[in-house]
């Protein structure tokens, strides 16, 4: 709801009284009163609605920020719901006794356009976090962030894993950078926070501010600025000149690592949230010896001795000929990754959503509404590692190949790389890409989990495979435990597209082929 | 994250063997920013708001656990229905109280042989399986083998031995449970076992498990076993170091506001029965004189709407209906409708019907 001037020719920005006055700093804050949908936010543990119990506010009353809006109940945990913002509850959505679903809005708040985030637009208040460390990074920021699990993830760690505790010492620092700004019972108003984290200014060192109960408020970073900008106009040169006599060297980036770090820019457009799991590959292991000993011959560079001696396929009629394989196509031994990748594409036959990839906005209207594009088959981009830089070639149709068909792609393509200059082509990197990448990090190093990031064109999601390695498994065995192969691995998805529910939904599907090979044969032609 | 230390103890705390009480002159201020506290107090108004009163005051980010026993109580959640989940007249004939808590979840039964802990934490860190983990491993140090159902209840086998609740507000997140290690379980039988299968409410139905004690597999274990255990495996799951702080009564925590306010807030209508969710309850008693259908709807307490028909005439009836609405459900006195019984011999049989149905107990302490 906007509230109208009596002026309709002065229509907007501007608080009544100022007219079109600036800050002394680049900040101009309009206030406009809008009216904000308040959501209620994913449980987890897979908890849909809740039922609320009891409004501590009634409409048309005003509330601030941290007062109590109402406590809400789910199955059995009873809630306590805060509100994020100060101004007036204009409507209560559901009433006292009514289910309240995820998602669904519980009340209006009309609320000062400055006091909102850009983010918060489509504020949720979570109401319980998911065991992730993404949430805590949300929690922490209080109420002005987007809905959970769609900022960029830190770490994401397996739901049931032991997460070092907040105490913890050896802690990770990324968690707690994040956190740093915005722990420790620091008060602040979203719009405050949001404009401290975009100049970079930790909130604890302006602590206590001078706004009620000691809240920070925007002239304490502004002053904070004001300072900060008396204090380095007096060394603009220094930094310049302690680099060159320290013995530093300045090097520019290649071709290849610019066009890594222009595409990770753009990456940032893209909301990533994460998902990591371990597979169980006992099966598979003990499965690949025997498809080792049934390599076809024409992908081995040594074809084996013909098995037959007296009668042959070809008396009545020339048996089909093996196409011809060149010798970069031929292998001696499959790995895990042409299995991964099979069952992979099996998963996203079931799994439109995974076959999807955004399409390019037409030139002609750059606004329009985003739309995807969903191919009929699984097209996997794989991460590679060469001498000349990071590259995903595209293997195109992976439902429509064997495993040994796709090993031997694999084997170009890691010859193709290990060329320099590199050996690959847009046939190999074609333009419209996969929409999943698969990054085999196992390789390279004994790694469990990664937080990969995804490129634009890069498809809806990446998959980071680690190393694999035996471990004792206690839940099988009937309790006496086993010892099983598993390896990590960690996905990220771009959150426009992919919900958290869907992308652990497809890396279960995807989990139901993995650890049960054995339904390939059943679904082979 | 620094951790912020509680001050050290006196010197004259610095007796770990003692238990049970505590060696400070009587007077001495409680600080909620202790890590570990076991109330030696049985009162349950006292002990649930002590709960409440370390949940609002501690740091929000330091683990903080709770052990405590009450006195024979029924414990009701917070959104639930008395009438439903609790046996009046088994409550009347023992003089037991029952008492809402703050925390959601389902109605127990709680006596000196039911230990209860409470674990809270940061919201961020807040995970039930994680807590619900921390106990059974506490357990099975003392040689019981338990497990963990699907709802984070612990079991041994198909039987309940501890039912959970959580609280969860902006920064802070509690998971408190009961224990039975040596419950009356006839007691407890009788006392939730109740006869409204009729009444229709919203809000929380328990979901009834069958249980059993923890002493019936162990003979060692008991209350303070039970509380050594579960403090040791706080200690190592969230490295604190700190001794155990004891609750006793008469030391004056009880006179701090809060916890004052919240044994006041606890017994009284208004949070005992005023917060009980819409429901309607449907009898249908047989007369000599014939049937009556009988409808009583009420929200927070108060009867809404009371429809009773039968075949004979209504009219007695209409105004025996009409005369309850707005009055406190269970607590009609007879002199409200004394006229209406009076002329008409039916409407006293209705209205003792409906007096019994609507029976409850109201303890205060």
């Amino acid at each position: 709801m906007l509230s109208l001037r009596r002026r309709p020719l002065q229509l907007l920005r501007g608080r009544p009284g100022r007219g079109s006055s600036f800050h002394s700093s680049a900040i101009v804050w309009a206030s406009r009163k809008v009216l904000q949908k308040f959501k209620l936010a994913d449980i987890g543990e897979g908890i849909t609605e809740c039922e609320v119990i009891k409004w501590n506010v009634k409409a048309q009353s005003p509330v601030q920020a941290f007062d109590q809006l109402c406590e809400v109940q789910s199955d059995k945990a009873s809630v306590e719901i805060t509100s994020p913002f100060d101004g007036v509850v204009k409507e209560l959505l559901v009433q006292e006794g009514e289910v309240a679903k995820v998602g669904q809005g519980l009340c209006l708040i009309e609320v000062d356009e400055e006091s909102l985030d850009d983010s918060s637009k489509r504020f949720t208040e979570p109401v319980s976090p998911p065991p992730h460390q993404v949430q805590e990074a949300v929690q922490s920021k209080a109420f002005e962030t987007p809905p959970p699990s769609s900022e960029v993830s830190q770490e994401a760690p397996q739901p049931r894993e032991r997460r070092p505790h907040p105490l913890d010492p050896s802690h990770p620092p990324d968690a707690a950078t994040i956190l740093n700004s915005f722990s420790k019972n620091v008060l602040a108003k979203p719009a405050v926070r949001h404009t401290a984290r975009e100049l970079g200014i930790d909130l604890n060192s302006l602590a206590p501010g001078s706004g009620r109960d000691g809240r920070i408020e925007k002239e304490d970073l502004e002053r904070y600025l004001a300072d900060e900008r008396k204090d380095s106009a007096g060394s603009p040169s220094s930094s310049a000149q302690q680099a060159k006599e320290s013995g530093d060297v300045v090097v520019e980036l290649g071709r290849t690592r610019y066009g890594m770090w222009k595409a990770m820019e753009k990456s940032l457009e893209i909301p990533h949230f994460g998902y990591s799991t371990t597979l169980d590959i006992t099966s598979l292991h003990s499965l690949l010896p025997r498809l080792n000993a049934c390599i076809p011959p024409h992908y081995l560079p040594i074809p084996p001795p013909s098995p037959y001696t007296s009668v042959n396929p070809s008396s009545i009629h020339p048996a089909p000929s093996p196409p011809l394989v060149p010798p970069s196509h031929q292998f001696t031994k499959l790995t895990y990754l042409p299995l991964f990748l099979k069952t992979l594409s099996k998963a996203m036959s079931e799994w439109p959503l995974f076959r999807a990839s955004i399409s390019p906005r037409p030139l002609s209207a750059p606004q329009a509404k985003p739309t995807l594009t969903i191919r009929p088959s699984a097209d996997i981009s794989i991460a590679l590692s060469t001498p000349t830089g990071l590259y995903t070639p595209t293997l195109q149709r992976v439902d429509a190949h064997t495993v040994f068909s796709l090993a031997a792609q694999l084997k170009h393509l890691s010859h193709l790389g290990r060329q320099t200059p590199c050996g690959l082509t847009p046939a190999e990197m074609p333009k419209r890409g996969g929409t999943i990448t698969v990054s085999n990090v196992g390789a390279i190093g004994a790694g469990d989990f990664a937080a990969p990031v995804l490129v634009p064109g890069g498809g809806v999601a990446i998959v980071a495979i680690g190393r694999a390695k035996w471990v004792w498994d206690v839940d099988r065995g009937d309790g006496q435990g086993e010892r099983r192969l598993k390896v990590g691995v960690s996905w990220s998805a771009d959150h426009r597209v992919v919900e958290g529910a869907e992308l652990a939904a497809f890396v279960e599907c995807w989990r139901s082929w993995v650890e049960v090979p054995e339904r390939l044969i059943g679904e082979a032609i | 994250m620094l951790r912020s230390f509680s001050p050290l103890p006196r010197a004259r705390l610095r007796l770990p063997s003692v238990r049970n009480f505590s060696i400070s002159p009587s007077r001495q201020e409680l600080s909620p920013q202790h890590a570990i506290y076991v109330s030696n107090s049985v009162n349950p108004y006292f002990n649930l708001s002590l709960e409440d009163w370390l949940f609002r005051h501690k740091n929000h980010q330091e683990p903080l656990l709770l052990l405590y026993r009450n006195d024979p109580c029924v414990v009701i959640g917070r959104n639930q229905n008395p009438w439903k989940e609790v046996n009046m007249t088994a409550l009347k004939a023992r003089s037991i109280p029952f008492i809402r808590r703050r925390s959601g979840g389902g109605t127990v039964y709680h006596d000196l042989g039911n230990t209860n802990y409470s674990i809270h934490l940061s919201r961020l860190t807040f995970d039930r399986h994680a807590t619900a983990e921390l106990v059974r491993r506490a357990i099975s140090t003392l040689g019981v083998d338990v497990r963990v159902n699907d709802r984070n209840d612990i079991c041994v086998g198909n039987e309940k031995v501890s039912g959970s609740a959580y609280k969860i507000v902006n920064q802070r997140a509690y998971h408190h449970g009961t224990m039975l290690i040596s419950t009356k379980l006839d007691t407890l039988g009788a006392l939730l076992r109740t006869d409204t299968e009729t009444m229709v409410t919203k809000g929380v139905d328990s979901v009834r498990s069958p249980v059993c004690n923890l002493r019936q597999f162990s003979s060692t274990i008991d209350h303070e076993t039970f509380v050594d255990a579960v403090v040791s495996e706080f200690r190592r799951e969230y490295r604190v170091d700190e001794p155990i702080r004891y609750v006793n009564d008469g030391e004056g925590a009880e006179e701090t506001d809060y916890i004052r306010n919240g044994m006041a807030e606890l017994p009284s209508w208004d949070w005992a029965f005023g917060q009980t969710p819409e429901f309607t309850y449907s009898i249908r008693p047989r007369f000599e004189w014939g049937e009556v259908t009988i409808e009583i709807r009420s929200k927070h307490g108060i009867i809404l709407e009371t429809r009773a028909t039968s075949g004979h005439s209504g009219a007695g009836l209409e105004e025996l209906g009409r005369r309850l609405e707005g009055h406190k459900y269970g607590f009609v006195e007879e002199a409200i409708v004394k006229d209406v019984v009076d002329r008409d011999s039916r409407c006293r049989d209705v209205w003792e019907a409906l007096a019994g149905a609507m029976e409850t107990y109201n303890y205060q302490p």
